[in-house]
């Protein structure tokens, strides 16, 4: 028998390196039943596969909590109408408890409420009010329980003010013991401190409840891991922490035990250490929301109430309870709360928050209209089409999210590194203390020598105190920290910043790989063109008996008025958009493969190729010249004859999009190399590729070859990505290293694609390669920091220097020096809020309409 | 439940081995620093019960881990 696995998203609390990360994801691992297992320091969440028929949500938060972690639980409170007595009770609180997600619910009848213990992520507040409606009662969210978003802020908030407070205290107590252990260098300040602060068991006194207080966290989450085999960066505060204050108290009570004596407590170095991790830990917390700051505003714009009418009545619901095809009202001002097609009214809608697009967008009846955009001008209604999770801007959401939630190549990298980093860390601080204490004690040890940045001297101290000294300072100087977030909040930012501007990357690799494109394949129809033909260019003869404007192109257009022929759409599309009014004909003759017979205001007009004017005996010589011409640019000419004598002539072709000249331009600056793959013949492809500025022509490939193609690329050695729209690229997006959809395209193509281009522009082809390069520079940058500080201070910490300089790196010094390498990481990328792709920096953008040559249109498309 | 019991039978049957070789690492320093140089004997223990630390610092979860990947089933 098999079973169907589930996926899920945890929420884990308490990681704060990619040594947790490792250990998370090993315990996930271990468990027998899962798989897929992805843990995420930037988003603190853990995604896997498991299965249902080995595994319960218990078994993984259990798995997560004895690696001295957890996985947070939420409450809720639910209103809930229509009980009457206890059995009713039992059966709201039966319907709830089955839910996976929820590890508790309890029902007062006495208020109406079921109080609802779970764990976000995994069961939603809808599913909650589904499963009470079931079993027949009604459920509300209460207006004080807090949506998802609040949750996680909430959750952050909690973690600043837990360890500001803890800052708090520790600052406060460590500015004391610094005064008091340095007393005697106060000089006239003196007067001013009492002699007793001084004292050694007075400091011993005040550290005591630094260590124990705000430094407990750090000994009991260490101790948790250890009993499990997993070690963390809390083991290294806490053995560094553990041995100065052990120590210290040791030479306060018993001075003449032999570890140095009263001259040798470093009571400072226990209360200054504690202090300077805790202020790390809480500019981290403070720093590191920011960086997701993205996906919490796409969080923001889901509306929380639709105005639907039903029974000719307004009324005001839910918007996650509008179900589809429900009528909406939306007034000016509003927002849309989910996706649909206007039926009734007008208005600009804003679709900035989305698309990035800044100029407001016309609707109509018929127009698609995306829930979480703003209406600006007018009121309309529009139905419901896509609800829920369904809807545009929750799977947008959901790609950022799963976007944040992958690593990328290098991050697993730097997690691999950092996981066994603190093991090879602790057996260095052995290595460390050992040659001290057995050779360089003896051989370098200078009585007169001190603490980097302090006056202290280590005189006093003995060969086990000096030792233990630069073990303790190895441990916490080597610590992570900063190695483990240096890409995940990259990625964050980064993937954030390219959904402000409508690219969607669905993965970190997607982002790593972008970054490192040298080809871009793009396909031709749909995507470097509008794939639908029209009017080029009219030319008229010169003995021409109409001379007023248009004429030519108004007889063509009423005569294939009644085709569907796509070139005569073209050609009446072509007329309409020019005002031309198209009256009825008289009489219609299609003739196939020629083109059209009409009689069109008593005149006989005739419009079609070279062989449709030959057999019927039309002089065309005059046009012949012009018609090889615009032939040669890839266009179709059809010829227009009234009245037996040539006319004139009309080229149709299909149009380059907006904008896409200036992509392939932005591109070749960037050092991309264009190549362009069609289904169409040579001389046509040829022809748009000279327009757009497309390196290289890959033409006459079917559709099931282009993958092959793109292969024949990177065979070559190339990191090439496919840009497309249509179900018959979706292989090539698949083989390419990086697939872009466009945003306008099929279903299979977004799905297939790595990266999704919301709006219908090719210049965010630009902006995905724009976005991920500056996020892997700071990914780069990130990394580099990280382990310049590591590399620096662990010769320092390990006393190589000392030989030479007779200065040693104190352990508050070395905890400072962390808590600096942790937040220069955050702040640097921070600086990526900043980012704003070059095609966007250009206040005017340059249009390429004006010079864009349409082109010969291809009624099979490519 | 049965996951608690595997576990707590992974951590009695680590705890057989990373002791002993915390132990000996401590027994081992303490050997060496009564050997080699006149160190006080506070240094020597106080030497040795550091490096027995960490020792066990190091041992522990590689110990640990190594136990638990030999009861897993897949490996």
């Amino acid at each position: 028998m098999t079973t169907q696995l589930k996926t899920v998203s945890l929420p884990v609390q308490g990681m704060t390196c990619a040594s947790c990360v490792s250990h998370v994801e090993t315990a996930l691992k271990e468990l027998n039943g899962t798989s897929n297992v992805v843990v995420n320091l930037a988003t603190n969440k853990a995604s896997l596969a498991y299965d249902p028929a080995h595994l319960t949500l218990d078994d993984m938060v259990r798995a997560v909590s004895n690696v001295g972690y957890s996985v947070p639980a939420t409450e809720l409170t639910l209103e809930v109408r229509g009980m009457t007595c206890a059995s009713c009770v039992a059966h709201v609180e039966g319907a709830l408890n089955e839910l996976e997600g929820v590890t508790s619910a309890v029902v007062n009848l006495g208020l109406g409420t079921a109080r609802v213990t779970y764990i976000s992520g995994v069961v939603t507040t809808s599913a909650m009010k589904r499963a009470v409606r079931e079993v027949g009662y009604e459920a509300q969210e209460r207006s004080e329980g807090a949506d998802a978003l609040d949750r996680e802020r909430q959750v952050r908030e909690e973690e600043i003010k837990r360890q500001g407070r803890n800052l708090l205290i520790a600052g406060i107590i460590g500015v004391i013991v610094m005064i008091g252990t340095f007393y005697d260098m106060l000089g006239p300040l003196k007067v001013f401190v009492p002699v007793w602060l001084s004292y050694k068991w007075v400091i011993g006194l005040l550290t005591t409840p630094i260590v124990l207080g705000p430094g407990r966290q750090f000994f009991t989450n260490s101790w948790r891991g250890l009993t499990h085999g997993v070690t963390d960066m809390n083991l290294l505060y806490a053995t560094g922490i553990g041995a100065a204050y052990g120590i210290a108290v040791i030479n306060t009570v018993f001075p003449t035990a032999g570890f140095g004596g009263e001259g040798a407590t470093f009571f400072e170095s226990a209360a200054l250490l504690t202090t300077f991790i805790i202020l790390g830990r809480w500019l981290e917390a403070l720093t590191r929301g920011r960086a997701s700051e993205a996906i919490r505003k796409l969080m923001k714009l889901q509306p929380k109430i639709a105005r639907v009418i039903r029974d000719n009545k307004e009324e005001e619901i839910p918007a996650d309870e509008v179900e589809i095809d429900d009528l909406i009202l939306v007034r000016p001002g509003e927002s849309i709360p989910v996706d649909g097609i206007v039926k009734d009214g007008y208005s600009a809608v804003d679709e900035s928050m989305l698309t990035g697009e800044s100029l407001p967008v016309e609707k109509k009846t018929g127009d698609n209209v995306i829930g979480g955009t703003l209406n600006k001008t007018g009121a309309f209604k529009f139905n419901a089409t896509r609800v829920g999770k369904d809807t545009a801007l929750a799977q947008i959401i959901k790609l950022v999210e799963d976007a944040q939630a992958s690593k990328a190549p290098i991050q697993k990298l730097a997690d691999w590194v950092a996981g066994h980093f603190i093991l090879g860390v602790h057996i260095l601080a052995v290595a460390v203390f050992v040659f001290w204490f057995f050779i360089g004690f003896q051989l370098f040890f200078d009585p007169n020598s001190s603490f980097i940045l302090s006056p202290y001297k280590l005189g006093e101290i003995g060969v086990f105190g000096f030792s233990l000294l630069l073990s303790v300072t190895v441990l916490v100087i080597s610590c992570p920290c900063a190695v483990g977030l240096a890409t995940p909040s990259a990625i964050m930012a980064g993937t954030g910043k390219a959904a402000e501007h409508g690219v969607l990357f669905k993965t970190a690799e997607a982002i790593e790989n972008a970054s490192k494109l040298q080809t871009i394949v793009f396909d031709k129809t749909g995507t470097l063109t509008k794939g639908e033909p029209s009017v080029t260019d009219v030319i008229e003869t010169s003995n021409f008996k109409f001379q007023t404007p248009n004429t030519v192109l108004r007889l063509a257009a009423i005569a294939e008025k009644n085709s569907e022929h796509p070139l005569g759409e073209a050609i009446v599309r072509g007329a309409q958009t020019r005002g031309l009014t198209l009256v009825d004909t008289e009489s219609f003759n299609s003739i196939p493969g020629q083109g059209v017979d009409a009689k069109v205001e008593s005149l006989n007009v005739l419009l079609g190729n070279r062989k449709l004017m030959h057999e019927r005996n039309v002089d065309i010589g005059e046009l012949v010249k012009e018609a090889e011409r615009l032939e040669g640019d890839g266009k179709t000419v059809m010829f227009v004859a009234v009245d037996g004598q040539a006319a004139g002539l009309i080229a149709v072709a299909d149009t380059l999009k907006e904008y896409a000249a200036e992509a392939i331009r932005h591109l070749h600056r960037l050092g991309i190399e264009t190549a362009m793959i069609t289904g169409d013949n040579r001389r046509t492809a040829e022809a748009i590729a000279r327009q757009v500025g497309i390196d290289h022509v890959l033409a006459e490939v079917l559709p099931q070859d282009k993958a092959v193609e793109v292969k024949k690329l990177q065979a070559l050695g190339k990191k090439v990505a496919m840009v497309g729209d249509g179900v018959n690229d979706a292989p090539a997006l698949a083989q390419a290293d990086v697939g872009m959809a466009i945003g306008s395209g099929t279903d299979v193509a977004k799905e297939t694609g790595d990266v999704i281009l919301i709006k219908d522009d090719i210049r965010d082809v630009v902006v995905a390669l724009e976005v991920a390069k500056a996020t892997m520079r700071k990914v780069k940058q990130n990394l580099f920091w990280a382990f310049f500080y590591n590399t620096l201070g662990i010769p320092l910490g390990a006393g190589l220097f000392y030989p030479f300089i007779s200065l040693i790196i104190s352990p508050e010094l070395a905890g400072l020096m962390m808590a600096i390498s942790s937040v220069t990481v955050t702040l640097n990328t921070l600086l990526l809020k900043g980012f704003k792709p070059s095609i966007r920096r250009e206040d005017k953008p340059q249009q390429d309409k004006g010079h864009l040559t349409p082109q010969l249109a291809t009624a099979s498309g490519d | 439940m049965e996951h608690e019991l595997v576990e707590k039978e992974v951590a009695r049957k680590s705890a057989l081995i990373y002791l002993p070789i915390s132990l000996g690492a401590a027994l081992l320093f303490l050997f060496a620093a009564t050997l080699f140089g006149n160190y006080p004997p506070v240094a020597k223990i106080g030497g040795a019960v550091w490096v027995g630390l960490l020792s066990l610092i190091v041992s522990m979860p590689l110990v640990t881990a190594r136990i638990k990947r030999l009861r897993s089933p897949s490996s």
